[in-house]
């Protein structure tokens, strides 16, 4: 297990430099420098702030420079806000995000595996059809429409929670709940439709055939079998959710790490767009090693196919 | 067995909403904190290079400068408690207090202004604005390279209480300049220790009433008392600025009771108008989009002229609706010398004869050019009327781009666009301030339009203590500004619209829009 | 009309995106303004008759915007979902096909783009390419290629394995003829349901990227432009960002629920259980 598991890391560090050099390549490739604008300096300073980021090098000078500073932890400063690091930017965001994407996770997967049992379990039922429909809606919204409405709503009509900010737990909330609601109508749909799908199967039959109760069949055997796509879907969602949605937190004002990944790219921020793209490279790594242990641990049969 | 399940995980979801929904924030004056907003992060705390009204607001409560403006925005004394000038005018001599402290307990020294004021004028710190010390002997040979020695500049600390600066030529209003941000002092020490982070918590050091406490970039900044500073301790205990670039946002945030203070959006003006919270005052604050005189077809003024009369400035206050006042003329009113007569009129024809004397009747073989102007909504609203104006009056197609305000003002530094939209806030309320933004030498020129006249005019009011002579020197320059060359077209002036909690006692609106905070104090009845 | 009875999903949410088609084709014609038209007296009014949906700040009439803004929005969705399916299923047929080695590289580069934040990306091809037609609509396909690419890699791999192709190459059929008419024709359930999804999803990129600012510049506008103008409005007037969203939103459950029916239809292993 332990040999796997390093095993698959391992196989992540060409996957990160892969994709450390495919942004460096594509943000080369993208006319104009972070310091284009900045003309006006006087002609020592523009060379010595060229100097001091490597910019008067060739390309592939720039590339190892920039390697050696990564192997070293260190993601370099930021070309737009001067005197603030990389590394300290994304340190103040990044728990931000964080904490916001994994409220969001855990509401879609509670709510949306529940709605999509409630309604596998009893097909074409009143509740499977309502249930349903809720989630065919949830996948048509995009997320400002949610937000601008849960905020007109709960904000501005009833006061009840803030509009924007991030200053305590009543902050979270708003948020929290539309950056969940699409991922939870995903997770509905693939569930009931796993969950129908399994519970055709045979064994099924066999396990009802043995005497267990319908709720033991639902959820120990039927579910454990067909929570797979689910988990393969939440993968990269959640890597996605926890790296910070920007369309979320430039609606409620939340500091986090999401606005960097279009800023960085308007301003020409190198090294943010970087790092921010290695932070997000990371977690799908890790988030791909951990739905195949998630994988293992709910079948077996697996295993045997992974350590081969 | 489903059913209950669903309908107890319903039920905990649904209190524990409830209970999250009930939480308020804690009543303000148990800690005394003051919450408002920024619109934008502040592009920089170093005073010295600062140039927009956001860093403004931040610096104006954690420093002072050698005067302050008293209620009627006339200059009194400050961290000096006298100056005196000498007969010709052109010495002033400053003598500062005894007990202006910095807040790790440092005195406040003349050396520490006179560090300032150079570091300002050196060419290697390219402050933009350097040319507000040019009056200052030898400041702008020195600021333009003709000379590398800071000893030439006319500003000495004679001893550590005493600074005497000697100008160029006598500048009557002198004292209100050492009002504004680029002038306070600064300590040579700090910036040397910590480089470009010197701004950050923990290494800045201020002599105002507040202190920097903390700084969560393009989220929020702290404020707290200056345990040093010599006037009276501030009430509130802390001040919090949000970074919350949306007005309605902020509106909604000090309805719900998490900001004492918000600028009020057009929008909700009606609702607002006649209750006690609604407080209004006009600006001295203009807008305008300005040609790039270098860049075809605005070189020809003829162009640039009936770029200016193609537009109804009219439509701008129904389309903003915060009561702006549409102005052809540049000095606003409120200002001392404005003359309302003064500007381009609004005439589509004759706008139209200028445009096909320049070459391109009815608009055709009209070259595409981009107006640009830094992201907002307003911004966007304005730029979108002025498009289709044009298309409309003049048979123009001109089109739009914008971006993010740090962004836009580097370009407008180096290359700006043919149209280009830009503001002024009044540093001090004289109009040599909104004049001087256009002579050949001010680095606000992004026209890059130069003329002798012009400057000669601005030069010799701003000596001359003479109302009726100034009154015609500044007639005369905004006519060759506005209406002979048509460097700029402005566009309306602002006015102020707040709504501030009724427990709020000791904030000043004034039409400088200084947010001073050190009087503040939350009342609870 | 048995088809109709057994089908009632299909016909109702393809019949409404047929109708916004045809309103979007239309526009020109149907939009009772232009939709740049600027009255500065009828500003931010509620809908009412003279306009039916109301007027945006600069007095534009937001039914005419919304006509011409179904015509950007329904083209780069339409468009996008297009050529992501036609790119992805070229590759990930052929990947599937050839198997071994070049299956690996293949499906690698696949992973390589799937790490590559999405917003990152399409910035990054819009700053570069521009922010027209043409940015965007390169920009959202060259993201959305991916997932098809794999669906359809899935699904040849599955096919390969039938005996008819096997009887096919003991024929001498070259490879091409083999995936383009033997297996890909077996695919067409699939494209279809994956091209029936895929345009919501463009559609619903296309409006958030118009919603951060980056979409189509003014004064064209899509829905997602549209929304992001009502936004800081919304307090006081609703209209702007409700029309636009619930147009949206309307469109968009057209297309998701005919993805299900079809889904359901064409698709053998899907389909729905009746218990």
């Amino acid at each position: 297990m332990i040999g796997y598991i390093l095993r698959r890391l391992g196989w992540g560090i060409p996957v990160l430099w892969l994709v450390a050099t495919a942004t460096f390549v594509l943000m080369h490739i993208v006319p104009g420098g972070p310091f284009d604008q900045e003309k006006s300096l006087p002609p020592e300073i523009r060379a010595n702030v060229d100097a001091k980021y490597h910019l008067d090098r060739p390309v592939l000078t720039q590339y190892y420079f920039y390697l050696g500073d990564l192997l070293r932890g260190d993601l370099g400063p930021s070309y737009k806000y001067l005197g603030r690091n990389v590394n300290d930017m994304i340190r103040e965001t990044f728990p931000v995000s964080m904490q916001l994407g994994l409220w969001a996770v855990l509401i879609s997967v509670v709510l949306g595996i529940g709605a999509g049992v409630v309604a596998a379990a009893r097909p074409l039922s009143w509740m499977d059809h309502t249930g349903m429909f809720l989630a065919t809606a949830g996948i048509s919204l995009p997320s400002f429409v949610i937000g601008t409405f849960l905020i007109l709503i709960f904000s501005y009509r009833l006061h009840l929670f803030p509009a924007a900010l991030w200053e305590g737990w009543r902050y979270t909330v708003l948020p929290a709940v539309t950056l969940a609601l699409l991922p939870m109508a995903y997770i509905a749909r693939l569930t009931r439709s796993s969950l129908l799908e399994v519970l055709h199967k045979d064994f099924i039959r066999t396990v009802r055939a043995k005497g267990f109760g319908e709720r033991q069949v639902l959820l120990k055997h039927a579910l454990k079998n067909s929570i797979t796509p689910v988990v393969s879907f939440l993968g990269p969602l959640t890597a996605t959710l926890v790296t910070g949605s920007f369309v979320v937190e430039f609606i409620f004002s939340v500091p986090g790490m999401g606005r960097y990944f279009i800023t960085a790219v308007t301003n020409r921020d190198y090294p943010l767009i970087m790092g921010v793209t290695l932070v997000y490279a990371v977690l799908i790594v890790v988030a791909n090693i951990l739905v195949d242990l998630v994988y293992i641990w709910l079948d077996p049969r697996m295993r045997i196919k992974n350590d081969s | 067995m489903i059913r209950r399940i669903a309908a107890i995980v319903l039920i905990l979801c649904a209190t524990a909403l409830w209970v999250l929904a009930s939480a308020r924030p804690p009543h303000p004056w148990d800690e005394s904190t003051f919450r408002m907003t920024l619109s934008n992060e502040p592009p920089t705390l170093d005073w010295n290079l600062a140039t927009d009204s956001v860093s403004f607001d931040v610096l104006i409560n954690l420093m002072e400068g050698l005067t302050e403006y008293d209620e009627h925005l006339r200059p009194r004394p400050a961290v000096a408690r006298s100056w005196e000038v000498s007969s010709d005018g052109r010495t002033y001599l400053f003598h500062l207090r005894e007990d202006a402290r910095w807040s790790d307990g440092k005195p406040v020294t003349a050396g520490d202004f006179e560090y300032s004021w150079k570091r300002l004028l050196d060419p290697k710190t390219a402050a933009e604005y350097a040319y507000f010390l040019y009056d200052i002997e030898g400041a702008e040979d020195y600021n333009t390279g003709k000379t590398d020695r800071p000893e030439s500049v006319g500003v000495r600390a004679l001893d550590n209480r005493t600074l005497q600066v000697r100008l160029r030529k006598p500048i009557v209003f002198f004292p209100s300049i050492v009002t504004f941000m680029v002038t306070y002092p600064m300590r040579r020490d700090i910036v040397e220790k910590f480089g470009e982070r010197w701004t950050e918590p923990g290494s800045i050091v201020t002599d105002g009433p507040f202190v920097l406490d903390e700084w969560r970039h393009e989220y929020k900044l702290s404020l707290r008392p200056n345990p040093y500073y010599y006037g009276t301790r501030p009430a509130l205990d802390r001040v919090v600025m949000f970074v919350v670039n949306e007005t309605t946002t902020a509106l909604t945030l000090y309805e719900t009771g998490d900001l004492e203070m918000a600028t009020l959006p057009p929008e909700a003006m009606s609702v607002y108008r006649g209750k006690p919270e609604y407080f209004t005052a006009p600006i001295l604050r203009g807008y305008y989009y300005g040609f790039n005189v270098l860049k075809p077809p605005f070189t020809d003024p003829r162009v640039r002229r009936a770029f200016s009369m193609a537009i109804d400035r009219k439509e701008f206050p129904a389309i903003l609706k915060r009561g702006e006042i549409p102005a052809s003329f540049w000095v606003p009113p409120g200002m001392p010398y404005f003359n309302s007569a003064i500007g381009l009129p609004f005439d589509p024809d004759t706008a139209r004869g200028l445009l096909a004397e320049a070459g391109f009747p009815g608009g055709r073989g009209f070259p595409a050019v981009t107006a640009s102007f830094n992201t907002s909504p307003e911004n966007s609203l304005i730029a979108e009327n002025l498009q289709a104006q044009w298309k409309r009056n003049l048979g123009v197609q001109v089109l739009l781009d914008n971006q993010e305000w740090k962004v836009y003002l580097k370009r407008l530094q180096t290359d700006p666009p043919p149209l280009f939209r830009l503001g002024w806030g009044a540093d001090y309320p004289d109009p040599d301030n909104f004049l001087n933004l256009f002579t050949s030498t001010s680095g606000n020129n992004r026209t890059r339009w130069k003329n002798n006249r012009y400057d000669e005019l601005i030069r010799s009011a701003a000596a001359d203590p003479n109302p009726l002579r100034r009154q015609k020197a500044y007639d005369e320059a905004q006519r060759i500004l506005l209406e002979k060359d048509s460097a700029i077209m402005p566009l309306f002036v602002a006015t102020q619209n707040w709504v501030i909690k009724p427990y709020v006692r000791g904030l000043r609106i004034n039409a400088l829009e200084l947010l001073e905070l050190k009087n503040v104090r939350l009342e609870k009845s | 009309m048995r088809f109709i009875q057994s089908h009632p999903n299909i016909i109702i949410s393809g019949g409404f995106i047929l109708i916004v088609c045809f309103a979007a084709l239309t526009a020109p014609w149907l939009a009772p303004y232009p939709f740049d038209q600027q009255d500065t007296h009828s500003i931010l009014q509620g809908p009412g008759a003279q306009h039916w949906m109301g007027t945006d700040r600069l007095g534009r009439d937001l039914f005419s915007r919304l006509l011409y803004g179904a015509r950007m929005s329904m083209a780069v969705g339409i468009f996008t979902a297009l050529f992501a399916v036609l790119f992805g299923t070229i590759y990930g047929a052929v990947s599937g096909y050839m198997g071994g080695r070049a299956d690996n590289i293949l499906m690698r580069i696949v992973d390589l783009v799937y790490s590559l934040p999405d917003l990152l990306l399409i910035i990054l091809i819009t700053v570069t390419i521009g922010r027209g037609v043409l940015g965007i609509f390169l920009a959202l396909s060259l993201v959305s290629w991916v997932t098809v690419a794999r669906i359809i890699r899935g699904e040849v791999l599955k096919l390969r394995e039938f005996s008819y192709v096997e009887a096919a190459r003991a024929v001498g059929a070259p490879h091409h003829r083999i995936l383009f008419f033997h297996i890909l024709p077996n695919t067409l359930g699939v494209l279809i349901v994956t091209l029936t999804f895929r345009i919501p999803a463009a559609i619903l990129a296309e409006s958030t990227l118009s919603f951060i600012g980056l979409g189509i510049a003014p004064p064209f506008a899509s829905w997602g432009s549209m929304a992001n103008e009502g936004w800081s409005a919304m307090k006081f007037y609703p209209h702007l960002i409700l029309f636009p969203s619930l147009v949206l939103f309307l469109t968009m459950v057209a297309f998701n629920v005919l993805g299900d029916a079809l889904r359901d239809a064409l698709d053998p292993e899907h389909r729905q259980r009746s218990a």
